[in-house]
Parts: structure tokens; sequence; C-alpha cells
């Protein structure tokens, strides 16, 4: 392996609530201030507690995917593939044993593990499907990207709430350093399947949790009351800077630092006041060799936890790090929002008024005290 | 290059609990595959695994409320920090690297079921809690201390050795001095129904490279390491197992679950592996095969190992021929296994060969244990999705 090799960002791909393409049509989805999130249309919520989505249209994906090769895949391999497919078109980058693959999922493919059984359960061995099987381990959205995209390097999944997109970025921009491919695909990927949102909002973590207040998704704000979930794939392409520069890519962001950590608390926990004495953010800005107060902006990871919101604003504050700005109140929770929040960050350092020397970061912060930090900086 | 040692192992295993009984049993050549008892298997075809004894899994703890694997996963882990002799400080920087697939799924089954059965809530919704893989992860790191990065790789099979790669990967990037990998699995309905409908699983305690194989047999466990910076390691008085010199992950891109009919992503991970443990297939005296028992996998790997090492020109066995294949677990457990055979000089049997395939033109261990010296090993595992992972252990 090569030692410290610098971490591009050439393209990107996103299914999401607010819209389907490359860098463009991100670029004018972050800029659209309206929210897609509204009363949930795929599945009946009578009668719960929580009734607010961020849904993917799917009719935005025909002519995306082959129609034959679309019926054998699972929904949620649907949105990773055509994210996929996006993000490696965007970005020009080449097939082939150099290029890597890393998925992050919240709830992987639910609907499939779901539907495995109910066969089981209906009709006994005979009712279960040989074809949904594959389906229910959770690096089946990697395998069919892997095999549409033709990524022949690693390729990894990784499983974390809250943060899953965040980690698979950093963990692609680890993978580009240490020399295992030349060009990682990385982002994450969920679905809203009704058992998984029916029983999240039962045990309080969906807004209005406990009934208490109205429901919405208002992340770090005095009123936030839980989770809104949204669904979606956004995946971006990692490179090896001096390759990207050889084949004439458009380099949208340099990676500056990837750090990840954990803050040791109880499984599911968000305990407001405990500090990080390891903090990522502090180990990323010391890795990039620059003060917190080089940072110009922060994207959070808040997403309407009152526990968790709180958290990430005090870890934050005692990093000196600024206050963060969330997407989830656009997009809903969910795996792919970390890969969008980077793409916001890289709209930032390209719109903002920002000194040539102002970088930002993308912080993530989970229950049970996974801790994420990737440090944007315009492409040198 | 930064020398990576393992320097603590942790084992539970259908043998039972350590790391010193998974060695003797693997030793012994004693078969682990008996009827399953901790999951209904009333009308499949197979009904028989590898499961960690009940009396075994009650000794685990006190806590029955956590999951199964969860519970595997702890004693394992645990007996690894122990046997690293890891102060508190120690492991305060340690990195967490989970490989798992299965997580909470046997007790979210059983809520599932019950509701589903008799139309009410059922009061185990609880047990949703703890279902996703990225749970082990979290009580590990909060109950054992462990504040350095912590990450959950859901690698199908090759998820336990997947965690030693990356965790490899993180110690010479200089991110951390020493991280706790390993994989875990318990038996999981789903599992067991999943490769009964794919027609993978043996009536028989499963053959690898046998002539007649059959399929594969299910298994459960959990196996931890730690792998620790060689100069951190000497510096505090640990002890060294063996070096980790290398790992090659490569993905096949071909199909979800069938290894691709040329070998070609299993080769690059091995010749991955190698080179970067600055290795000539020369250099590798025997190979712990993936060996899962299936016709196809054993015959596509027996393709890779002969086109890397040239027909006849390794030794290589089967673990999961004594303990089942335990999924992502299984990597992990078989990399323990690779580093006690370094560390023994004997080469643990493949149970149940009678009549070794022609078309795995190896001397692959019939059924006895073999004294041989070793200076570098191989460990291989592969898994849906065409995920290929090869680990180099070195004296």
């Amino acid at each position: 392996m090569s030692a410290s090799r610098r971490v591009a960002v050439t393209g990107m791909g996103s299914v999401s609530a607010g819209g389907i393409g490359g860098t463009a049509v991100v670029a004018r989805i972050l800029a659209d201030a309206a929210s897609p999130i509204r009363p949930v249309r795929a599945f009946e919520t009578a009668g719960w507690p929580s009734r607010l989505g961020a849904e993917v249209d799917d009719a935005a994906l025909e002519g995306l995917l082959d129609p034959a090769a679309a019926r054998r895949l699972s929904r949620i391999c649907r949105l990773t593939v055509a994210a996929c497919r996006l993000a490696v078109e965007d970005s020009g980058v080449p097939r082939g044993p150099a290029l890597g693959l890393v998925v992050g999922t919240e709830h992987g493919d639910f609907r499939s593990s779901e539907e495995f059984v109910t066969g089981y359960l209906k009709r006994g061995p005979s009712g279960l499907s040989p074809m949904i099987f594959p389906n229910t381990v959770m690096n089946s959205m990697a395998a069919v990207a892997a095999i549409e995209i033709g990524a022949r390097g690693p390729s990894v999944t990784v499983n974390q709430a809250t943060v899953a997109g965040d980690l698979a970025v950093a963990r692609a921009a680890a993978l580009v350093r240490d020399g295992r491919a030349l060009a990682v695909v990385a982002g994450g990927v969920d679905e809203m399947v009704a058992h998984v949102y029916r029983r999240l909002s039962e045990m309080g973590m969906l807004s209005p949790a406990a009934g208490h207040g109205r429901e919405g998704c208002r992340p770090y704000e005095p009123d936030h009351n839980g989770v809104v979930l949204g669904e979606g794939a956004t995946f971006l392409v990692l490179e090896d800077l001096e390759s990207a520069r050889a084949r004439g890519a458009v380099i949208h962001a340099e990676i500056r630092s990837a750090a990840w950590g954990n803050v040791p608390v109880a499984p599911h926990t968000a305990p407001r006041r405990r500090r990080d004495l390891r903090s990522p953010a502090l180990r990323a800005l010391v890795s990039a060799g620059v003060a917190p107060s080089a940072v110009g902006t922060c994207y959070g990871s808040g997403n309407g936890d009152p526990a968790l919101d709180d958290w990430e604003l005090g870890l934050l504050a005692a990093d000196r790090l600024p206050a963060p700005r969330s997407l989830a109140s656009r997009f809903g929770q969910h795996g792919g929002l970390g890969a969008l929040r980077v793409a916001a960050a890289l709209d930032c350092l390209n719109k903002a008024a920002l000194s040539p020397t102002t970088l930002v970061m993308v912080h993530g912060l989970a229950r049970g005290g996974c801790r994420t930090a990737l440090l944007i900086d315009r492409a040198a | 290059m930064t020398r990576v040692v393992v320097s603590g192992l942790g084992v539970v295993s259908p043998y039972g609990t350590g790391a010193k009984t998974f060695w003797t049993g693997l030793a012994s050549g004693r078969c682990a595959i008996r009827p399953l008892t901790a999951i209904d298997t009333e009308g499949f075809r197979s009904r028989i695994g590898a499961e960690v004894p009940a009396d075994v899994l009650a000794s685990l703890g006190p806590s029955r409320r956590r999951a199964r694997a969860d519970r595997l996963a702890m004693a394992a882990a645990r007996e690894a920090l122990a046997d690293a002799d890891l102060s508190p400080t120690d492991r305060a920087c340690a990195g967490l690297f989970v490989g798992a697939v299965g997580g909470g799924m046997l007790e979210a089954e059983a809520w599932y079921w019950e509701e589903t059965r008799t139309g009410r809530p059922s009061p185990g919704i609880g047990a949703l809690r703890a279902i996703l893989p990225s749970t082990h992860a979290e009580t590990l790191s909060f109950r054992l201390g462990l504040c350095g990065p912590k990450e959950t790789v859901v690698m199908a099979c090759a998820s336990g050795a997947a965690s030693l790669a990356l965790g490899l990967d993180l110690i010479r990037s200089g991110a951390a001095p020493l991280a706790l990998c390993g994989g875990v699995d318990a038996l999981t309905r789903v599992c067991f129904m999943g490769f009964n409908a794919l027609r993978l699983l043996d009536l028989e305690p499963c053959r690898p490279f046998d002539r007649d194989r059959k399929g594969m047999s299910i298994g459960e466990g959990a196996a931890f390491v730690v792998l620790e910076e060689a100069g951190h390691c000497r510096a505090r008085g640990g002890r060294a197992y063996a070096e980790l010199r290398g790992a090659g992950m490569t993905t096949d891109a071909h199909h979800v679950t069938s290894p691709e009919p040329s070998a070609d992503g299993m080769v690059r991970a091995i010749e991955g592996a190698l080179t970067a443990a600055g290795r000539t297939p020369g250099d590798i005296g025997y190979v712990n095969a993936h060996g899962t028992g299936t016709p196809q996998n054993d015959r596509v790997e027996a393709l890779a190992l002969a086109r890397v090492f040239g027909p006849g020109r390794v030794l290589l066995s089967s673990t999961k021929s004594l303990v089942g294949h335990t999924m992502a677990a299984a990597g992990s457990l078989e990399a323990v296994a690779s580093v006690l055979t370094l560390q023994h000089g004997l080469v643990p049997p493949t149970a149940n060969l009678r009549v070794t395939d022609p078309d795995v033109p190896f001397d692959c261990v019939p059924e006895t244990a073999r004294a041989v010296e070793l200076d570098a090993v191989l460990s291989n595992s592969f898994g849906f999705g065409g995920q290929n992972v090869s680990l180099v252990f070195g004296r």
C-alpha cells in the first residue's frame, strides 16, 4: 500500500425525495428550500403516532434501470443501483479492479427479510423463496451495485444508525488513502418500510415522540420532538487525486481528512452531557494541520432526536466548531443523508463567499456513540 | 511498513468457550456438527448444524436478556482482551471492528413469529432494539471501554476476515495502535431456512473437498483477536502469537450468490494479500480454506489456489468441516485457527473427507491433524456478493 494519498470527490448520484440525478441536479435540489416531507403515501399510517415521511417517487426511477433487470431487484437494491450508476456516469470513473464500493445502511433490505419470513409463516418450508433469501443479508445492495458499476476492488457494507452514510464516506476515503483502491463509490441507502416505520413510531423514536407537540423534523430547535424518516440513496465518487487529474476528471473538492471514533455509551443512548476525550473532529483537524477556526461551516447529523441533537451541539461547542446545519429537515433521516451533507459541503465551498482558506466540516453523531468527521476543502 | 501482530485471542465455538478449547477440538479432528436444538427444524431437508451447546451458552454470564449473538461476542471479546493483558488505558485507544450479519435476528424472529401467529401485540418487542448487526459493536465498546474507531462490517461470510483486514489498515494508518477485530453470528431461522431453500445444506455433516460432497453445514460462534502495532506490543511486554502480514480484499462483480467461475476475484484477493505481505506463493505452507463443502465453492476455490500456488504445492484444510459454517464469525474463527496452526506447527484436518475430488488437486489433510513446520499461512474467506478476503499470517 502506498501511504497517504489525497482524496478527491469527482462525482455524485442521488435518488432522494428531493429528486434524482448527478452533481447538477443535486445542487439544484439543495438550493430548493421546499421540503418533500409530507404524509406517507406508500402505506397506511392511520392509528399510528406518526404519519410524515420523505418518500422517493418510484416513477422517477423509470428509464434509469433496464426494466427486466429492475424486476429482479428489490426496491432498495433499485435505489442503490440507480444512485451508484448516476455517480459513476457523473464522474466518468473507469470500471475494474481499482474501483471499490462502500455502502452504508441503517436497516438494510428489511422488506425482503419480512417477505422471506412471511412466505414461511404462511406456507411452511415450501413458501420460502431462494430468490429472496440473499436479499436478507445486508450486503445485497452492494452486491448488485458492484455488478452494475463494475466495482471489482474492495466492496464493504457498513451498518450504523444515523450516520451510516458519513461512516461509509469516511471508510471509502481510508480505502483510497491506504491504497486499497484508486477510486471508491461511497454513500448510503435506506428505504421506508411499513413495519419499521410503525415500530419506530410506537417506540417513540419518530416525531411527535410520545405525542408531544406538532409532528415534524426540527433539528437543533427548542421544540424538536423526534425524527422524521426519509429514504433514498446518495453516492459520491472518491478518487485518488493524482489519478483523477491524470484522467482529466472534474474535481469538485478534496476530502482533506476523515476520522471516526466512539464515545463508549450504552447502546441506543445519547447522554447529553457526555464528553468526548478523543474527538474525531479534532483529530481530523490535526490531521489536516488546521485549527478549529479554519472551519467556516459545519453540517451536522441533527435529525430532531432531542437527546442526540443536544449531545451533538455540546460536543461541537466543546471542540470550538461552528453551530451545525442539518439536512434532515429536508430529506428525512436515512442512510443516504451523510453523502448528501458532503454534497452540500461541496456546494457551500463553491458558492458561498468563504475565504479561500476556509473549510467545511461534515459531522456525524449517533446514539450508541459512533462519531464521524469529514473535512472538506476546495480542490487544490 | 508498520508491523502488526496478533496479541490476544478469544473464541466461543461449538466446542465451547476459549481459544484453547477451540484448538483442542480442531487438533483432535472431532466434528461438532449434530442435530440442531436451538431452532425448530421440523419439515426441512437438512436438520443439522454446529451450535454452541446450551450449557456453554448458560455459562456466558448473567445477562440473559441480551441477544444470543451479543453474548457470544461479549465472551469472545472479553477473552481476547484478557489474553492480551491490556490495561484500561490501552483499551481506551483501541479500535473495534465487528463482522456481523444476523445481529439479534434470532430474538426478533421469535417476537415476529409470535405476533404473526397470534395476531396480537407481543411483549417481546424490545428484541427489535438489538436486531441490527451494529448493536454488537455498541455493546462491546460500551462494556469493554473501547474508545477508538468503531465499525460494523457486513460482508456476508467474509465479514469476520474483513474485520481483521480493516483493523490492519487502521493500525498501519496510525489512527490507533491496536484494535479488537472479529466476527460473530448466532444461528437464526432466516439463515437456516434460506440455505435450506437454496439447497446448499448437506443432509449429513459437510465434507469439504470430498468427491461426493453435497453442501455445507451451518454453525454459530464468535472469535476476536487483538491486533496491535508490534512496537506497542513489545513496549508493554505483550505476547505476539503471530504477525498479520497482509490482507487482500476484492469483489467478483459477477453474481450475487455464485463465485466467478474463472476464480479471478479469489486469485486477486490471494495475490493481493501475498503482495501486501511481501511474500511469494512458495513462502506459504498451508491454506486455511474457505472450504464450505458446496460443490461449486470448493471447485472454484481449488481452481484459485491452483492458479496461484500450482496444483499440489500447498496443504489445505477446512475448519468448517469441524465447526460448520459460522457465517460472519467464520473468517475470524479461521484466522484464530491459522494463528494457532502456525504456533503449534500442526495443521488441523478436514473432517469427513474420504475421497478427495479430482478437481481439487491438493492434499486436504483428511481426518487427522498433521505436524508441519510452517513460516507463513493463508486464510481465505469468501461470501455472497462475490466478496473475497485473504489474510497472510507469519510467525
